[in-house]
C-alpha cells in the first residue's frame, strides 16, 4: 500500500468530527465519569490526525507522539479516577455541578 | 479498492459509536460505545501503516485503560443522573462553542491552511514503516529524554493514585 | 492473493476451528476423567465408550435448556458479553503456528492462518479483550455475586497482564522478532525453556491466573460467590463461557508451546503431531494444577501478581537485556 488512496482530508474531517463530539460531552454532560471519557474521545481524535500526518509525511515521530499521548492518557486515568472515587467517598456523586466547594 | 470501503466503514462506525458515548444516559453503555471508537480508530491505524499503534492502542487503550474505567463505573455504580445534561443556559452554550470549534477545524482542514508544508500526494513510505523495530529505534534515539520523562510522569500517576485511593476521609 | 491462498487460508480456518470445537469437548472429558483418578473416583463411564460422549450429552442437555434473562438485566449486555471471549480466543488462535511450511500440490502453505508481524502484542491486544465479555456478564447480570466476580477478574487480569507481557519481551529480546513463526523457526536446537525458564515459569502462572483456572479461579469461586460472573446465565449462554475458558487454555498452552517449548520441532514424528503432544501435555497439566493446589484469597492473588510476579519479571528482563547486550 504505498499510495494513499483515501486523502488526508478525510482523515482530517473525522479527526475534526470526533473532536467536536468530545468537546460537546465534555461542556454539556454533568457526570464526571462522561466527562473523562469525552476528553479521551478528544484525546483520540488527536491521535488519529497524528498518524494520518504521519502517514502523509513518511515520518514517523506523529506515531512516536500518538505513543507519548497514550501514556498520558493512562496517567491521566489512572489520577482522575483515583479524584473521582474519593470524590465519590466522600459525596455520594459524580456530578460536577454539585462539587463546587474548596474544602472536603 | 478495498482502502476507501474500510475506510468509509471504520469513520462511521467511529464516529456513531462517538456519538453514543456522549448522549447515552447508563456510563457502561458509554464506557462500551469508546471502546468501539478505539477499536474503529485502531483499524484507522492500520489503514496508515502504523501497525504497531494499532496494536497498543487495543492493547493499552482498549485492554487497560477502558478496563480500569469500567471498573470504576462499576464499583461507584452510579445511579442514572436526573437531568442527563448541564440544565439552562450552559447547555446552549456549550452546544454553540463546540459548534464555533467544529466550523474553525473544518476551515482548516479544507483549505489548505491546516496542512501547510504538507505534500498534496503521500510520500513514498521509507521499508519499515509503523512497524515495532523502526517505533524503538526512534523512540530510543531521538526522542529518549521525552520517553525517560514520561516514565516519571507515569511513576508520580502511580504514586498519586495510591495516595488519594488510601486516604481515609471523615 | 490469489485463489490458493484464499482456499488454504479457508482450509486452515476451517480446520483449527473444527479442531477447537471438537477438542474442548475431549478435554473436558479428559479433565473428569483425570480429576476422578486423582480423587479415586471413576469420573464418566456411562455415556459412549469410557464415558466418551458424556460432554456431548451435556452439550446437548445446555442446547436445549430454557435460556433465562434475570429480570433487570442489561439485556443487550447480557446477550453479547458471552460471544466475547469466545470470538477473542479464536481471534488469538488465529496467529499460533501449528506446523512447519508445508508444499501442497506446489505452493509453500504454511500452517498456521496467518502470520503477522505483531503475533506477540495481538495476541496480548486478544486476550486483553477477553476480559471485557466477563467483567459485563458479571454486570449486565444486575446480581451481586456476578458483579463481584466480575470486579473481581478485571482487576486480576489487568495485574496479571503486566507480568505476562513481561515475560514475553524477555524472549523478544532474545529473538528480536514479533511473528511466532519466527520465534519457533529459531528454536531448532535449544527450546528458549532452557535458557527463559524463569521467564516461562512467570508466563505459565499468569496464563492461569488469565484463563480463569484454578487456582486462580477466584471470578467464579463457588463457595463464596455461587458461580461468580455466570451465576444467572443458563443454556448455551453458559456454554459459551464453558468453551472460551478451555479455547482460552488452548490458547495459552499454544503460546508457551512456540514461545518456550520449541513449537512444532522434535525428532521422528511430523511437526503437526508434536504440537498437538505438547498441547495434550499442557492442558494435562492444568488439570493436574487444579487437582492438586486450594485457591488462593484475593489479597494473596494480588500480592502474588504485583509483589511477586510483576518484579520477578521486570529483573529477568533487565538480566536477559544485559546479557544479551554484552553479548552480542
Amino acid at each position: 500500500m504505498q499510495t494513499l488512496s483515501v486523502p488526508l482530508e478525510a482523515y482530517q474531517l473525522v479527526a475534526a468530527l470526533l473532536f467536536t463530539i468530545g468537546l460537546i460531552g465534555v461542556l454539556v454532560r454533568r457526570s464526571a465519569l462522561i466527562i473523562f471519557m469525552s476528553i479521551e474521545l478528544m484525546l483520540n481524535a488527536v491521535n488519529l490526525s497524528f498518524v494520518a500526518f504521519s502517514r502523509q509525511h513518511g515520518q514517523m515521530d506523529g506515531q512516536i507522539f500518538v505513543f507519548f499521548v497514550m501514556s498520558v492518557a493512562a496517567a491521566e486515568v489512572a489520577v482522575g479516577l483515583a479524584i473521582l472515587v474519593a470524590i465519590f467517598r466522600n459525596r455520594e456523586t459524580a456530578n460536577v455541578d454539585e462539587v463546587h466547594l474548596l474544602k472536603g | 479498492m478495498l482502502e476507501p470501503v474500510l475506510f468509509a466503514l471504520f469513520s462511521v462506525s467511529a464516529v456513531v459509536f462517538a456519538f453514543n458515548v456522549v448522549f447515552r444516559r447508563n456510563a457502561v453503555h458509554c464506557a462500551l460505545h469508546l471502546v468501539g471508537v478505539l477499536l474503529s480508530l485502531s483499524g484507522m491505524f492500520v489503514l496508515l501503516n502504523a501497525q504497531f499503534i494499532a496494536a497498543i492502542q487495543i492493547l493499552i487503550y482498549a485492554g487497560a485503560i477502558m478496563v480500569l474505567f469500567l471498573f470504576v463505573v462499576m464499583l461507584l455504580n452510579v445511579k442514572g443522573e436526573a437531568p442527563l445534561l448541564t440544565p439552562g443556559a450552559w447547555k446552549g452554550f456549550g452546544f454553540f462553542f463546540a459548534l464555533i470549534v467544529f466550523v474553525e477545524l473544518l476551515y482548516t482542514v479544507l483549505s489548505q491552511g491546516g496542512t501547510e508544508g504538507t505534500p498534496a500526494a503521500a510520500v513514498p513510505l521509507p521499508p519499515g514503516f509503523g512497524s515495532p523495530a523502526e517505533i524503538g529505534r526512534i523512540l530510543y534515539s531521538t526522542w529518549l529524554f521525552p520517553f525517560e520523562v514520561t516514565s516519571i510522569l507515569l511513576l508520580i500517576a502511580v504514586i498519586g493514585a495510591v495516595v488519594l485511593a488510601k486516604r481515609k476521609f471523615a | 492473493m490469489d485463489a490458493t491462498f484464499l482456499i488454504a487460508s479457508a482450509v486452515k480456518v476451517l480446520v483449527v476451528l473444527g479442531f477447537v470445537l471438537l477438542g474442548v469437548p475431549l478435554i473436558v472429558w479428559m479433565e473428569r476423567k483425570v480429576i476422578g483418578h486423582m480423587q479415586d473416583r471413576i469420573g464418566p463411564q456411562r455415556v459412549g465408550p469410557f464415558g466418551l460422549l458424556q460432554t456431548i450429552a451435556d452439550g446437548i442437555k445446555l442446547f436445549f435448556k430454557e435460556d433465562i434473562v434475570p429480570d433487570g438485566a442489561d439485556r443487550v449486555v447480557f446477550i453479547i458479553a458471552p460471544a466475547l471471549p469466545v470470538i477473542t480466543a479464536f481471534l488469538a488462535l488465529a496467529v499460533i503456528p501449528f506446523g512447519d511450511t508445508v508444499r501442497v500440490a506446489g505452493h509453500d502453505i504454511p500452517l498456521q492462518i496467518t502470520d503477522v508481524n505483531i503475533a506477540v502484542l495481538w495476541i496480548l491486544g486478544t486476550t486483553s479483550m477477553g476480559v471485557y465479555g466477563i467483567v459485563l456478564g458479571g454486570w449486565a447480570s444486575n446480581s451481586k455475586y456476578p458483579l463481584l466476580g466480575g470486579l473481581r477478574s478485571s482487576a486480576q487480569m489487568i495485574s496479571y497482564e503486566l507480568a505476562q507481557g513481561i515475560s514475553l519481551v524477555s524472549v523478544i529480546v532474545m529473538t528480536g522478532t514479533l511473528s511466532l513463526a519466527s520465534i519457533v523457526r529459531q528454536q531448532e536446537h535449544l527450546w528458549f525453556i532452557v535458557p527463559q525458564f524463569f521467564a516461562f515459569v512467570i508466563y505459565i502462572l499468569c496464563g492461569i491466573a488469565e484463563t480463569n483456572r484454578a487456582p486462580f479461579d477466584l471470578a467464579e469461586a463457588e463457595t463464596e460467590l455461587v458461580a461468580g460472573f455466570h451465576t444467572e446465565f443458563s443454556s448455551m449462554k453458559f456454554a459459551l463461557y464453558f468453551l472460551a475458558e478451555y479455547a482460552n487454555m488452548m490458547v495459552v498452552s499454544g503460546i508457551a508451546i512456540s514461545v518456550f517449548f520449541g513449537g512444532w520441532h522434535g525428532p521422528f514424528l511430523p511437526p503437526v503431531v508434536w504440537f498437538l503432544i505438547k498441547l495434550s501435555l499442557f492442558l494435562f497439566f492444568y488439570v493436574w494444577l487444579r487437582a492438586t493446589f486450594p485457591r488462593l484469597r484475593y489479597d494473596q492473588l494480588m500480592a502474588f501478581g504485583w509483589k511477586v510476579l510483576l518484579p520477578a519479571s521486570l529483573l529477568n528482563l533487565t538480566v536477559t537485556a544485559l546479557v544479551v547486550g554484552l553479548t552480542a
